[in-house]
């Protein structure tokens, strides 16, 4: 019997019933997919980590080296498994000269390395060690994939000619967000290249055990030994390797919960129409002592069928899809170890949508039992449904035409059934407008503020030289005299000691100089304006457990002085730890100073970019928005195209779900359609009366879907933009199109679907819907 | 008297090929105005059918219905609807009010529809129905909180707020107890005493007596027309006249 039912019932409905499959299928899908990407590519990292044996801990350093010291603190630290001292020949960009041009706008640290002894090995695409003879190049996989560099491509660099042999992985250096990139030649090469450029170090440590990490920083720390750079961490390297996937899943993610969301509220919309539908009877059932159990039953069967008849589709689609996601991560990282466990995951993950389903259906159909046989057999409907919105009634009703004040009326008496409408509408403005905002936020010009970097034209870094501080002061002097440079700040990093609370002591990077010429976004408080004020970056903050309005000890000059701290500020610059004050000192060494401008004309920066780097070769001269591209540009390119991808499919699940559930509605309305048509309403009336439903609907649906946007979708936002290591913002909203063109888009979808899902409201026959 | 409907060898089926059945085949029949008029006839004899035809809400497959001057076939859809609202009245045999609105905007319903500015006017005429039909009070109730009697009051007034020239009826008393049908059938009498013309469809010979005309339709042909005034002993004397159609009747093999 319940075969029959079933077949009747989808056969009857075949529209809806084959909509929803296919949203439980995407679901099913996407959350699949998300499930082998994470499989896959914890195992690739770990795959990748375990054979480069990537260090616990490398701290960079460029300057003087003390070997001998180093050596004696890894010997004496119970710790350390194995130490290191390798070197980065640092070159500049345009010694690179490939094919498809030089490296010279790359923001990267480009250099070189030799293969390492001990290790952090750079590997083969196969996973497998490289050795390398003279003449042979292996390029950073990163170069190969954006096509700068080929395979068995000849090479110039500082002069000698290279055959690029292969592509590297380096689970170290490879992320974008990792700001070096090293390729790798033989120690004669080496030898031959070392003239041309500089040497940096990386000294590097792998622990007996991964736990003894923190206390193993604070040894390195404590010793004083050489720390002239960023230092990186095993979990660092681990989180940057793992960044981009796992945006790509964490948006899967996003978007399946979003598939899910609309497959429930068409699972919900049906199943209350149909529950309307069938009053009278499942009161009938419920009279003459069926259980309640048996009665859903019926209903759920049909579900069973829709959501596992989805589930396998969505299951089995993966696998279409899945090679396709998973060639990033096998190109970056190779084959994961655990494949064999994802398609079980996967299967696993398809399992738990199912039950979600079927759960959910089951709650649904809880409203049986509130259902009364008594008064189902006599009215055929629930007491407390019929004339809802009491209060709006035709009798009183002046200001609005009859036909929209029915529509708006229906819609306020069937709350329940509207909903479902109403959340599609409210999703789609929020799907629509949230990566936009993101988009525009992070495209434009203030955001790097979040990020700890200064909003201007013209950045100047002056690194890896002696007399930083007169090279400084030479630039400045320049600047001053240039017309052409309406403001600029030098800004000068020095390290220092800080005293903690339990009387040890820590090293910090303080950047000083005027912090407001070119003010930082910040987190909490402000900039440093007075001697005694500091501000720390989020991440120095955090490991001080440090607030706004504490204190910290700082021994400047041998004395011990206080600072108050008076702002907090994200920062991805320099390893995230930085702090920012004004006072004046003359004892620390100089680290490197940073001098950003503003031009009078930003359309100059080019020509100024190329004076500057010519009079004061010593420094590497940037452009601002080419540093955002480099780093970030990809990046903002795939957030733009994802948000229009977002816009298309937005509006056309507006128009799927608007269409269906007129089309529903119009089935369902039939009796009360022939009733109005009977009594003289034209077809024109009935539509306008579904049209003012819709706009109805629309309205409040766009209205609190730019709500919701503009305040869970910041927070949502700000969740992609942390990946960035910005941890607050504000969203950059651009209200042409977020409270203008969005909702002139969905309106107009939402009618198009209206009126073509009404088309059939003429078609209905009064005497076929009327007749008793 | 004035010929209100005309209708000229209309013929309606139903279904397709072999399956296909003449509901009306060829009826010709004129409603004059301010006649009450009773349909009545077998079940799946055409009754409903005729009725939709008449007023226009159903199409026929040939023959001519003019009504008022108009013939519907020359009509649009939406000029057709105006008629309905304008000039016809409707009851049906279950209420087919809107769920979502009270009694009182159920009545206004269609009268609202043009004249909304001149809402305080139409409640206070629609108030006046109810008064007049013994529903004062119910106005702000759901159509679920009247009884069945109520409820075809509430359509007998919806029906009149358009001062129709006619009120169509498909057995307006048939889900009643005798009590309300006849209540119902006094209120429609009542009517056409003032002017309206009453077209009903019914198989309660008690209804069909208190009418000037009735008309048999058997497989889709008018089979005969009663006249019960026709009778002059029966005229005034209700159970003579409810005699005298259930004779008719008998002979017409119903």
């Amino acid at each position: 019997m319940y075969y029959r039912l079933l077949r009747n019932d989808m056969i009857k409905g075949k529209v809806i019933t084959l909509t929803t499959m296919l949203f439980v299928a995407a679901a099913a899908m996407l959350v699949a997919l998300a499930a082998i990407l994470v499989i896959n590519l914890s195992g690739a990292i770990d795959t990748l980590m375990t054979q480069a044996e990537t260090p616990h801990f490398t701290q960079m350093h460029a300057g003087e080296l003390d070997l001998a010291r180093l050596e004696a603190f890894a010997v004496q630290n119970e710790a350390v498994a194995g130490f290191q001292a390798v070197e980065f020949l640092n070159m500049d960009g345009a010694q690179f000269l490939f094919a498809g041009g030089s490296l010279a706008d790359s923001v990267q640290d480009n250099g070189f390395s030799v293969q390492n002894e001990k290790f952090d090995f750079l590997l083969d695409l196969a996973g497998n060690l490289i050795t390398v003879s003279d003449g042979e190049l292996y390029v950073p996989i990163a170069y190969i994939q954006d096509g700068t560099a080929q395979v068995g491509e000849m090479v110039s660099i500082a002069g000698r000619t290279f055959t690029i042999a292969g592509a590297l992985r380096d689970s170290q250096m490879q992320p974008l967000l990792s700001s070096s990139k090293r390729f790798l030649v033989s120690q004669n090469d080496y030898d031959a290249l070392r003239q041309f450029g500089s040497v940096e170090y990386l000294i590097e440590f792998r622990l007996h055990d991964l736990d003894d990490l923190g206390a193993f920083e604070t040894d390195y720390t404590s010793a004083g030994l050489e720390a002239n750079g960023p230092t990186l961490t095993y979990a660092l390297f681990r989180m940057f390797n793992g960044l981009s996937d796992g945006l790509m899943i964490a948006v899967l993610l996003l978007v399946s919960a979003l598939v899910i969301a609309i497959a429930f509220l068409c699972i919900r919309f049906t199943l209350l129409a149909k529950i309307e539908d069938d009053y009278r009877e499942i009161g009938v059932m419920k009279a003459i002592g069926l259980r309640i159990e048996d009665i859903k039953k019926i209903y759920l069967t049909k579900y069973i069928a829709i959501a596992a008849a989805g589930s396998l589709l969505g299951y089995g689609l993966s696998f279409l899809f899945r090679d396709v996601l998973l060639a990033n991560i096998r190109l970056y990282m190779g084959e994961s170890d655990n494949t064999s466990l994802a398609p079980i995951l996967g299967f696993v993950s398809v399992v738990l949508v199912f039950l979600a389903i079927v759960a959910y259906v089951n709650g649904v159909l809880g409203r049986f039992r509130k259902i009364s046989p008594a008064e189902a057999v006599r009215y055929g409907m629930s007491q407390g449904k019929a004339g809802g919105a009491r209060h709006f009634r035709l009798s009183i009703n002046q200001l609005l035409d009859t036909n929209v004040f029915l529509g708006i009326k229906d819609v306020l008496a069937r709350k329940s059934l509207y909903i479902t409408m109403l959340a599609v509408l409210v999703l789609a403005a929020f799907i629509i407008i949230v990566p936009q905002n993101l988009h525009n936020t992070i495209s434009s010009n203030s955001f790097i503020t979040y990020m700890g970097v200064a909003n201007s034209d013209l950045r100047i870094d002056i690194q890896q030289t002696d007399q930083i501080a007169n090279k400084a002061v030479e630039i400045a002097e320049a600047m001053e005299k240039d017309q052409s440079i309406s403001r600029f700040a030098v800004l000068t990093t020095k390290t220092f000691r800080v005293k903690l609370a339990d009387g040890s002591q820590e090293r910090i990077k303080i950047e000083l100089g005027d912090h407001l010429v070119f003010p930082l976004a910040y987190t909490d408080g402000r900039a440093p304006a007075a001697e005694n004020e500091i501000a720390l970056s989020v991440l120095n903050a955090n490991e001080m457990h440090k607030k706004v309005g504490d204190v910290i000890t700082v021994i400047i000059n041998g004395k011990e002085t206080t600072l108050a701290v008076c702002g907090v500020y994200s920062d991805v610059t320099n390893g995230g730890k930085t702090a920012k004050a004004v006072f004046s000192d003359d004892s620390a060494e100089v680290m490197w100073s940073v001098i950003t401008a503003e031009l009078v004309d930003p359309s100059m920066v080019d020509e100024k970019i190329a004076e500057y780097a010519n009079r004061f070769s010593f420094a590497k001269v940037s452009d601002i928005d080419e540093f955002i591209r480099q780093t970030y540009g990809g990046t903002i390119r795939a957030i733009g195209k994802a948000s229009y991808g977002a816009i298309g499919i937005a509006l056309a699940l507006t128009m799927l779900i608007t269409l269906l559930f007129m089309r529903m509605l119009i089935a369902k309305d039939r009796y009360t359609i022939a009733v109005m048509k009977a009594f003289g309403f034209t077809n024109t009336d009935i539509k306008a009366q579904y049209v003012a439903r819709s706009v109805f609907v629309l309205v409040v649906g766009i209205l609190l879907g730019t709500l919701l946007a503009n305040t869970i979708g910041e927070i949502l936002a700000g969740v992609v933009i942390a990946s960035f290591g910005a941890s607050s913002f504000k969203f950059v909203i651009n209200p042409a199109f977020a409270y203008l063109l969005s909702p002139l888009l969905m309106a107009g979808v939402v009618l198009a679907a209206t009126i073509l899902g009404t088309l059939d409201a003429g078609q209905i026959q009064i005497s076929e819907n009327i007749k008793e | 008297m004035k010929t209100l409907i005309a209708c000229e060898n209309v013929t309606k089926s139903f279904g397709l090929g072999s399956e296909k059945r003449n509901v009306l085949d060829g009826i010709s029949v004129d409603i004059h105005q301010g006649e009450f008029v009773a349909v009545m006839g077998p079940s799946g004899s055409g009754k409903s059918t005729l009725l939709y035809a008449l007023s226009g809400m159903d199409c026929v497959d040939s023959g001519k219905v003019v009504f008022d001057g108009a013939d519907f076939s020359a009509l649009k859809e939406s000029e057709l609807a105006d008629l309905r609202r304008t000039k016809m009245g409707f009851v049906f045999q279950q209420p087919t009010l809107l769920r979502n609105l009270n009694i009182l905007d159920n009545i206004l319903l269609p009268s609202m529809r043009d004249g909304r500015k001149n809402g305080v006017q139409l409640t206070e005429k629609a108030k006046t129905f109810m008064e007049k039909t013994g529903i004062a009070g119910l106005e702000m109730r759901d159509i679920t909180q009247a009884s069945g009697g109520q409820l075809q009051r509430v359509g007998i007034c919806r029906a009149l707020m358009g001062d129709p020239k006619i009120i169509f009826g498909d057995e307006p008393t048939g889900a009643l107890n005798s009590t309300s049908a006849s209540e119902i059938m006094r209120l429609l009498a009542d009517i056409h005493q003032s002017g309206v013309t009453i077209l009903l469809v019914t198989h309660d010979v008690r209804v069909a007596a208190q009418t000037e005309r009735v008309l048999f339709i058997l497989d889709g042909k008018i089979a005969g027309e009663y006249l019960p005034d026709a009778d002059d002993e029966a005229r005034d004397d209700f159970k003579a006249r409810e005699a005298g159609l259930t004779a008719w009747l008998t002979g017409m093999k119903f």
